[in-house]
């Protein structure tokens, strides 16, 4: 079922929301079908997705360093940012829970943000990679993406539950960085275009 | 027309393929880059406005019956989804407030009323000029619908809780795990190149009938 060539290249573009084929001839600006606006790629895919990024990376820093919740015992109060938040669960002895919020706020984030600078340059400086690889890195990244909203809600989840008159826990400056992080990133890798990658090699079709 | 149906393309890669579309069980990649490209269920159309209905009735006892509830030293408290939006509005994290509000009610509200309207029209054979428009809101919200991840976040906040205070799960959490299955069968069932594909039958035919 293979043809061994490119959509656009035969004059067709893909509506980007509901898959149906037009042709670039017709010079139509939204699908027949679905009426959604039809762009062979994502318009200005990488602009975006580097003006994302950016400020992915600069919201970063203080995501990390304000503290992201505060723990007020009789008025005496302790913050705790995202790495403390760690230490806490190992040392109190929560090693696979401690594991599963290193991987969603740390991990993924951080590579969420080198990968996505990766795709980037390679599609910028159109180098000769192995696609395929290259796509599943994208395809990885767009979908764990989603998932380090999970101290966003935790938070949420003890704010609300944690709320005594002797005990408190209070959101701290670092959430809102944080989910900016979280879905400025989600939007970035949402507008890069995988298909960039494959327009720049030579011989893809082996 | 100005298209040529006999082909596919890849969404990920751009290869032009024949549109060959697998059977029900079997699975088609990409021969190029590994996307899955489609995967067909059974009775996709009546599957998915079956868990359309059941997801809409669970929707409620998930949001509005306590959760989790909390004792600490001698105090009580319970919590719903909605709850932790206000206490997060209310410290003036409103902005983060919106994003748990969205992710965790709105989308997921929307989502499931939008494929029970879809699923509803073409199991009725009922054409809607606004079928073409919710299916691709629906397509577009699904990245957003962050249950699963919800689910995630209050088992890592009741293991951070429980050393430290007494837990009490609610019926509340049971709706919502209940939700979370009919939500995740819900979007590995619906299969979108069938549902466009009668989608514009239902088009042409009352094109035709005018």
């Amino acid at each position: 079922m293979q043809t061994k060539t490119n959509a656009l290249s035969q004059g067709l573009i893909r509506c980007h929301d509901c898959g149906y084929l037009v042709k670039t001839e017709t010079k139509m600006s939204s699908c027949p079908r679905c009426d959604g606006h039809l762009h062979a790629r994502n318009p200005h895919s990488l602009q975006r997705t580097t003006a994302l990024l950016l400020s992915s990376f600069l919201l970063y820093i203080p995501a990390n360093i304000f503290p992201i919740m505060m723990v007020n015992q009789f008025g005496a109060g302790e913050p705790h940012t995202i790495t403390g938040g760690i230490v806490d669960l190992i040392d109190s002895g929560m090693i696979p829970i401690a594991m599963l919020v290193l991987v969603a706020s740390i991990l993924v984030p951080a590579s969420k943000l080198i990968g996505i600078s990766l795709l980037l340059l390679c599609a910028h400086f159109r180098w000769q990679v192995n696609a395929r690889r290259w796509t599943t890195m994208y395809r990885m990244i767009a979908f764990v993406g989603r998932w380090s909203m999970l101290d966003i809600f935790m938070i949420s989840i003890l704010v609300d539950l944690v709320n005594f008159s002797g005990v408190q826990i209070i959101a701290g400056p670092a959430a809102t960085a944080f989910a900016a992080v979280v879905i400025l990133t989600m939007f970035a890798a949402e507008n890069f275009d995988p298909r960039l990658l494959w327009d720049n090699q030579q011989n893809s079709y082996e | 027309m100005n298209s040529s149906s006999a082909y596919h393309a890849c969404p990920e890669c751009d290869l032009l393929l024949k549109a060959t579309l697998p059977d029900v069980g079997e699975k088609a990649h990409c021969p190029r880059c590994g996307l899955l490209l489609a995967r067909p269920h059974k009775q996709s159309v009546e599957r998915t406005f079956a868990l359309s209905i059941a997801g809409i009735i669970l929707f409620f006892p998930a949001n509005l019956l306590p959760m989790v509830g909390i004792t600490m030293m001698g105090n009580a408290n319970t919590g719903i989804l909605f709850s932790g939006v206000l206490a997060l509005f209310n410290e003036g994290l409103q902005a983060v407030a919106v994003v748990v509000f969205l992710a965790s009610i709105l989308f997921p509200l929307v989502h499931i009323s939008l494929s029970l309207l879809i699923s509803g029209h073409l199991y009725f054979n009922l054409a809607n000029r606004y079928l073409a428009h919710w299916m691709r809101w629906m397509h577009h919200l699904d990245e957003w619908v962050m249950l699963e991840v919800y689910m995630l976040s209050i088992i890592v906040a009741c293991v951070k809780l429980m050393s430290i205070a007494q837990l009490k799960l609610g019926w509340g959490l049971y709706a919502f795990v209940a939700l979370i299955v009919i939500n995740t069968l819900l979007t590995s069932g619906l299969d979108e190149a069938l549902f466009w594909q009668r989608i514009e039958q239902l088009r042409t035919r009352k094109n035709n009938a005018n």
